[in-house]
């Protein structure tokens, strides 16, 4: 047998794997062949040989490490574990990691290409094959493409999992089709961060840290939940003290040595309030303030008149935020203003050691709740703690995305079904207006692909996507790329089953903590398949049934939309390595390798493997920090040739070359700074300005949609939180993991007992929710974990299908019926929840939870933020105990007020359509496959 | 010598579930059982609430209360301290749930055969960590040899307070907790507002299981769904009758381990082992003279241990039937645990079956001197039928309210009460005169005034701890209540007394009506005992 030799495992970069007595792993040198113990057998020692090939997860976007266990016997996978040689998730995983193994063993899944048999939604459906598939496509894409209509091809992504594989593919197709989820999750933290750094994610180096502050629940879930909860917990153990801000006892907050149950939308008050008290007791970080804030630019646009000095601009900054007293602050938010003064005081304290996030939560939730981040980063400014150890970096400091060969150039098109003249500043795309921008006859889509994307379930307004998808006039091919089915592939024209986390090819970067690493995701069969000297053309030949791979599937559709190469397309499918013949992924991920990561040749040839090997190997690589620093990039001084026919501007110190801002001249050395226009960090947002939102240009605070003024539990109105999220689930990603479902898998509506008393009900209860378009019908869960007032309940749960057996996994949904009135009302029933059925699998016999959640997005309406663009999640409701008519899990929505709803929220964009420069946005902000410069301007 | 334990650092988990599936994964535990899960409980009044997690496991025991229980020694200790499990052994009796007072065990619903965490032995044999260990994000459970003074568990235990569920069962429990909280640790101290709903579950919870699916227009608040032990717990901590400290998520529980089999075993074994104890007696005071000849060797000699053995075969059966694996109902001999009082019962009960049929060839054979013989060892053995019992149920360690020192009594005065029915209503058939009439209508009339006192003094008494309260009170007050104040008080023990003393006055009518009241009195006896089993069983061990 194979006994582990104590004390002799080493991570390549040195570091000791094991401290303790008892191994985390098989050393790899025995990953090919490890022998180890049947545990059903066990105590008779009855030997099973793995083979033991890396991965990663494919549930969440933290991309942690998977070791697959690949049982040689049957050739299947065994089980996943984690990758002790993966930098951010170190072997270890959260629930969802080893729950892989169900949704690749799930009874439920599809396994062959489908295609629809009746009408769209009817649910018929029958087996086709990818050559049909692939033909269909690329037809319709070729024809679009020749006829100039590069706005009629959609790519539509949940979370990608990969990084800048489909940019690449769709700048060779030269179409403006990327869509993405980003503004139901992310945008506005992202605009505001991205105002002040031109970064548009924040990474914490939480270990460092003397001081955490969350306003999100990364114990428990979030960007990176599983490798930041490690950080977190790491940096609390060393005596760092943890602060929470969320109306709701997350998991997270109850780890917290602070809870701060602030009143929703409140927060960039609190925080404000916290600057001030920084800025009027002088614990700020007064250096790092005038080196690197652009208050030369602010006192030059807004107080020309008075000196222009640091010293004046630190007096007009305590005027300017006089108001945000802790009493205001309190009385905003509901916190005591003791804990607002204490928390600011332990902030400055901590210094340059101040690590702060946000992602989603109450930046998701509010109207203006990009500007909780855009308060948050001022923290981090103020304590001069961007991108210390222990402060809060600018994620592409932590970051690292290889480059491929041969980049497409980029494409001359300006998609406005993504990025509309309303919406100038949106972050992503607006991808929420979709089905109304259809209906409005802005455009139509010649083929649309949602690839891991449940709008129907996911997004507000889901009837709305029902009208879009069976509209064939709107969407004329629609194909839903996803491992599982979902309430969305139900609509679809085909369904086509792609690999899970052990089942396909993927690079990845996350920025988890002070550090750079890439993870590999590797079809593990395949791999296992290959190494064993049998050859694997595709991938969906080593997968279960058909399943195939999106990078391959791109490949091939790409060839056949452009099979000569006249279209320019085809070259970059081309291999890089015998140039004429189709790539293959394995050398599209060789060159890589190869080619675009520092360290990784040489760290490979160490080992006396290839670049490829060695990632097939360990499955992750970190670049050494002297290859690529993480910490203060912003003070890297720029090379003498750098600044060669550079301009200098005397004021501000900024540097520029070609007309394109290059770096910053402080006290007379020249820095890279920041990628903002002013190469700092823009307090002062000049750009807001010029984009007709003068009142926005510095950090402030907006009073959200669901204002505590706006809300008077008295009168039976409520503030419900909608997006809240569970350790065990990932959104409609996890209904085919038993193992999650077996944990979680209800969302009753949680309420205070005070609020439950004046309605009348107590836990179990059925209560309904009206919306302003619709009601649902839930039970209510009365406890002390969430602020008075305000009601919550989770994502994630509340999964359909309208088929007995067929549709969402039956692990995780409730049989529904839908109905459309005539007078266009929308009706859900749940005709059976979730019940034990019969499979090859005897635990779904054994399934034991009944209810499966209540859909409650389908009855929110859409609340695009003007600015940022993002849906501002949380909903002023009604909640009352249940009509006698009501049963658990009812939904009706009014689709007319949905419309009405939309149309009251554009009215409140500025749209900047008759600017001079005829710019569509700012040229320097992020944009997700970004177009050539040309396509920023509008056609006059 | 290495010695295994967990430590598991409470103030660094995070409650994500990982270490639950991670073990689901290694060992492919199917839906609804679990080897470790983690429990939620939430405590105080916002915004001071918190929510408090706590990882639950086998607590590798030094001195584990299921291998001693276990009949086929399938559950041992082994060297290095892990308590492990042989399913090829295991007949799914189910004692050892019983015995531990952790609720680490199940039944492994595709081998019927009882499994739990194992230290992931096979994992440890070749070096590796627990799958939960290597698993968890936050190193918050911590394995290894605590005997070594270079691990990082040993360090652990040397510097941090710690504390382990249930000190007071004297198990010498090996998961040894950081920063846990107590209404986390101890399960009587927190409460869950409805057993079918958790704060992101609605499930069907074993027990509740006539309730085929949960009705969709209607509260989760049904008499069949309300916690029966809410309106009590936690006793301790309470505040304007709120309780303190909830249970806000935990796994469905395993259901009651046992039930009527069990609870008709204690009657059908008291009669069983009764009515030959009783006839013993009235044989030594009635028979001694010569006189076992014709109606004294039909209800003494004969109809007793027709009476008994018959009874007897029925305990062995209901036994049986009441393992998960009836077909290795002989591992209890080929398998023997000599420190199970499984074992020794069934031997107990196997010899006095024999005696019982000796005595009955001798009987119906004529050789009615052997009778003399065999009196003293058929009581003996009729008496450890009836009580040893109370030393099985002793090494129930888990369950502390059949941990009382009233029980072997009380199984003395069943066994009494339901032998001197029987022999009366064989008495009320066979008429074999009034001195014995008497004497059955006096034994039963004593032994049911003894068994209600005793009873009363085990229900309202002074309680041992809080578990046994609960327990107490769930028979008394709660969901037990019908079922002991009426069948058990009232119908089979206050009728059957009233009817017994009007028989003493009214001579002629003796047998039937002693005969009448023995029928109540048996119906008494079988209402205590489901009483008693499912009571014994209500209080959650976790």
């Amino acid at each position: 047998m194979n006994e582990i030799p104590l004390k002799q495992h080493f991570a390549p970069s040195g570091e000791q794997m094991t401290v303790r007595d008892l191994a985390s792993c098989p050393p790899p040198e025995k990953w090919d062949d490890w022998i180890e113990y049947d545990a059903k057998a066990w105590p008779r020692k009855v030997e099973k040989h793995y083979a033991i090939i890396p991965t990663i997860c494919f549930n969440c976007e933290a991309a942690c490490g998977l070791l697959a266990y690949i049982d040689k016997e049957s050739g299947s996978v065994k089980k996943f574990e984690g990758n002790p040689y993966h930098p951010g998730s170190r072997g270890r995983n959260c629930a969802k990691g080893p729950a892989t193994i169900n949704q690749v063993n799930d009874s439920e899944r599809i396994l062959y290409p489908l295609k629809r048999a009746g009408r769209r939604g009817e649910g018929k459906w029958q087996r086709t094959t990818w050559n049909e598939v692939l033909e269909r496509f690329a037809t319709k894409i070729r024809a679009a493409i020749i006829e100039g209509r590069r706005d009629e091809v959609m790519y539509h992504v949940g979370r990608p999992g990969h990084d800048g594989y489909m940019e690449r593919v769709l700048g060779a197709w030269g179409v403006d089709g990327h869509n993405s989820h980003t503004n139901v999750c992310s945008s506005a933290a992202r605009f505001g961060y991205q105002l002040w750094c031109g970064s548009d994610r924040p990474s914490p180096d939480y270990a460092n840290a003397r001081f955490i502050l969350l306003i999100s629940s990364h114990l428990e879930t979030g960007h990176y939940f599983n490798p930041q909860a490690q950080r977190i917990i790491e940096g609390k153990m060393q005596g760092a003290k943890l602060a929470v801000m969320d109306p709701r006892l997350s998991n997270t907050a109850s780890m917290a040595d602070y809870w701060l149950p602030t009143w929703p939308g409140s927060e960039a008050a609190v925080l404000l309030a916290m600057a001030r008290i920084l800025l009027v007791e002088n614990l700020f970080n007064r250096e790092y303030m005038r080196r690197w804030v652009n208050w030369q630019e602010y006192m030059a646009a807004e107080h020309p008149g008075e000196p222009q000095t640091f010293e004046r601009f630190i007096e007009l900054l305590i005027d300017l935020y006089a108001e945000y007293t802790p009493a205001f602050a309190a009385h905003e938010s509901g916190l005591p203003e003791e804990t607002i003064i204490t928390i600011a005081r332990q902030i400055g304290e901590a210094g340059t050691a101040f690590a702060a996030h946000t992602w989603r939560a109450a930046c998701a939730g509010n109207l203006g709740g990009w500007q909780v981040a855009r308060a948050l980063w001022f923290l981090s400014v103020l304590t001069g703690s961007i991108g210390t150890p222990g402060g809060t970096a600018p994620n592409n400091w932590n970051k690292f995305v290889p480059a491929p060969f041969l980049k497409p150039r980029p494409s001359e098109v300006w998609n406005e079904l993504l990025f509309p003249p309303e919406y100038p500043l949106a972050n992503y795309e607006m991808s929420i207006l979709l089905p109304y921008f259809l209906r409005e006859g802005r455009g139509k889509l010649a083929a649309y692909f949602t690839r891991v994307y449940n709008p129907v379930w996911t997004n507000p307004d889901g009837t709305s996507w029902i009208e879009m998808l069976t509209n064939e006039q709107q969407v004329e091919l629609h194909a839903a790329l996803t491992p599982v089915w979902s309430e969305t592939a139900w609509y679809a024209d085909y369904v086509l089953p792609m690999g899970l986390g052990s089942e396909r090819h993927d690079l990845m970067s996350q920025e988890t903590h002070a550090a750079r690493w890439i993870g590999y995701r590797q079809p593990v069969l395949r791999v296992y398949r290959e190494r064993n000297g049998e050859p694997v053309r595709y991938t969906y030949e080593a997968n279960p049934g058909e399943v195939w791979e999106e990078d391959e599937f791109w490949i091939e559709l790409s060839w056949r939309i452009d099979p000569d190469g006249s279209l320019g397309i085809r070259q970059y499918f081309e291999s890089p390595y015998c140039p004429g013949t189709k790539l293959s992924i394995e050398e599209y991920y060789r060159w890589i390798f190869e080619n675009s990561v520092p360290g990784l040749p040489e760290a490979a040839a160490r080992e006396h493997l290839s670049p490829l090997e060695y990632m097939r190997k360990y499955g992750a690589f970190e670049i050494p920090q002297h290859k690529a620093p993480v910490f203060t990039l912003n003070e890297r001084k720029l090379a003498p040739s750098d600044l060669q026919d550079a301009q200098v501007d005397e004021a501000s110190g900024k540097i520029t070359r070609d007309g394109a801002a290059t770096g910053v001249m402080i006290d007379g050395g020249a820095y890279e700074g920041f990628p903002t226009p002013s190469r700092k960090l823009e307090f002062y947002s000049a750009t807001m300005k010029e984009w007709g939102w003068p009142e926005y240009t510095i950090p402030g605070y907006i009073r959200s949609h669901v204002h505590r003024s706006t809300i008077d539990p008295e009168r039976g109105e409520y503030l419900l939180i909608p997006t809240f999220r569970l350790p065990t689930l990932i959104h409609t990603r996890s209904g085919n993991a038993r193992w999650l479902y077996e944990i979680s898998n209800n969302n009753p509506v949680w309420i205070h007992p005070v609020d439950a008393g004046r309605i009348g009900v107590e836990t179990g209860d059925l209560v309904r929710v009206t919306t302003e378009i619709g009601y649902f019908v839930n039970r209510a869960w009365v406890a002390e974990s969430i602020h008075p007032g305000i009601v919550a309940c989770s994502h994630h749960l509340g999964r359909w299908r309208l088929h007995t057996d067929q549709g969402t996994d039956r692990w995780a949904s409730a049989q529904v019926e839908l109905k459309r009135e005539a007078d266009e009302t929308w009706h859900m029933r749940q005709l059976q929840g979730i019940m034990p059925f019969e499979s090859g699998d005897p635990d779904s016999a054994r399934i034991f939870w009944r209810e499966g959640g209540v859909h409650q997005n389908l009855t929110f309406s859409v609340h695009p933020d003007p600015i940022s663009g993002m849906h501002c999640w949380h909903q002023k409701v009604t909640v009352e105990a249940a009509h006698p008519e009501d049963a658990y899990g009812n939904v009706y929505v009014d689709p007319r007020k949905a419309y009405q709803v939309y149309q009251e929220w554009l009215a409140m964009t500025r749209p900047q359509t008759n600017r001079p420069d005829g710019l569509r946005r700012p040229l320097w902000m992020i944009r997700p496959y970004r177009p050539a410069a040309s396509a920023f301007k509008r056609e006059t | 010598m290495t010695k295994y334990a967990f430590v598991i650092d409470q103030r660094k988990c995070i409650g994500c579930h990982a270490c639950t599936v991670a073990c689901k994964a290694e060992h492919d535990v199917p839906i609804g059982v679990y080897r470790t899960w983690v429990k939620y409980i939430e405590k105080g009044e916002f915004p001071n609430s918190r929510r408090y997690f706590l990882v639950n496991r086998c607590n590798h025991c030094d001195d584990a209360p299921c291998v001693a229980i276990c009949p086929t020694k399938a559950l041992y200790k082994r060297k290095d301290g892990i308590v492990d499990f042989d399913s090829s052994r295991c007949i799914g009796c189910k004692s050892c749930m019983q015995a531990c007072p952790y609720d680490a065990l199940y039944i492994e619903p595709n081998t019927h055969t009882a499994a739990k965490c194992n230290y992931c032995a096979h994992r440890t044999e070749l070096g590796l960590e627990p799958a939960c260990v290597v698993v968890c994000p936050e190193h918050a459970i911590i394995a290894g040899d605590m005997h070594n003074p270079q691990s990082e568990i040993a360090g652990l235990l040397a510097h941090e307070p710690v504390r382990t569920r249930k000190p007071e069962q004297g198990t010498g429990p090996n998961v040894y907790y950081i920063g846990a909280d107590e209404a986390a640790l101890n399960p009587e101290s927190a409460v869950e507002a409805l057993p079918h709903m958790t704060m992101w579950s609605t499930l069907l919870k074993p027990g509740y299981e006539d309730e085929n699916d949960i009705e969709k227009n209607t509260s989760l608040r049904t008499l069949k769904t309300i916690n029966p032990l809410k309106p009590y717990a936690p006793l301790s901590e309470t505040k304007d009758g709120k309780p303190t400290a909830q249970i806000v998520y935990d796994t469905p529980k395993n259901s009651a381990p046992w039930g009527w089999k069990v609870s008709t075993y204690l009657g059908t074994k008291s009669i069983g082992a009764g009515t030959m104890i009783v006839a013993t007696l009235a044989l030594a005071l009635f028979g001694l003279n010569g006189a076992i000849t014709g109606v004294m060797n039909a209800l003494l000699g004969i109809g007793a241990p027709i009476i008994g053995g018959f009874f007897i075969a029925l305990t062995l059966l209901l036994l049986v039937a009441d393992l998960k694996r009836p077909d290795r109902a002989l591992f209890l001999v080929t398998k023997a645990n000599p420190t199970s009082w499984l074992v020794w019962g069934g031997f107990l009960l196997a010899i006095f079956g024999l005696l019982e049929a000796a005595w009955f060839l001798a009987a119906i054979t004529g050789f009615v001197n052997v009778l003399l013989w065999l009196l003293i060892p058929t009581a003996l053995f009729g008496i450890g039928a009836a009580c040893y019992t109370a030393f099985l149920f002793g090494q129930a360690e888990g369950r502390d309210f059949w941990q009382g020192p009233l029980l072997l009594p009380i199984l003395f005065v069943q066994a009494f009460l339901a032998g001197s029915a029987a022999l009366s209503l064989l008495a009320w058939a066979l008429h074999p005169g009034n001195s014995i009439d008497t004497f059955f209508t006096i034994s039963l009339l004593i032994a049911i005034i003894v068994h209600v006192l005793l009873i009363f003094l085990e229900v309202f008494g002074p309680h041992a701890n809080n578990h046994v309260a609960l327990a107490a009170r769930f028979m008394s007050r709660g969901g037990l209540q019908g079922i002991f104040w009426g069948q058990f008080f009232v119908i089979g023990s206050v009728v059957p007394l009233a009817i017994l003393i009007v028989a003493l006055f009214v001579p002629v009518a003796q047998p039937a009506l002693s005969g009448v009241a023995s029928l109540f009195a048996l119906v008494g006896l079988f209402a205590y005992e489901h009483c008693f089993v499912v009571a014994g069983q209500i209080v959650p061990l976790s």
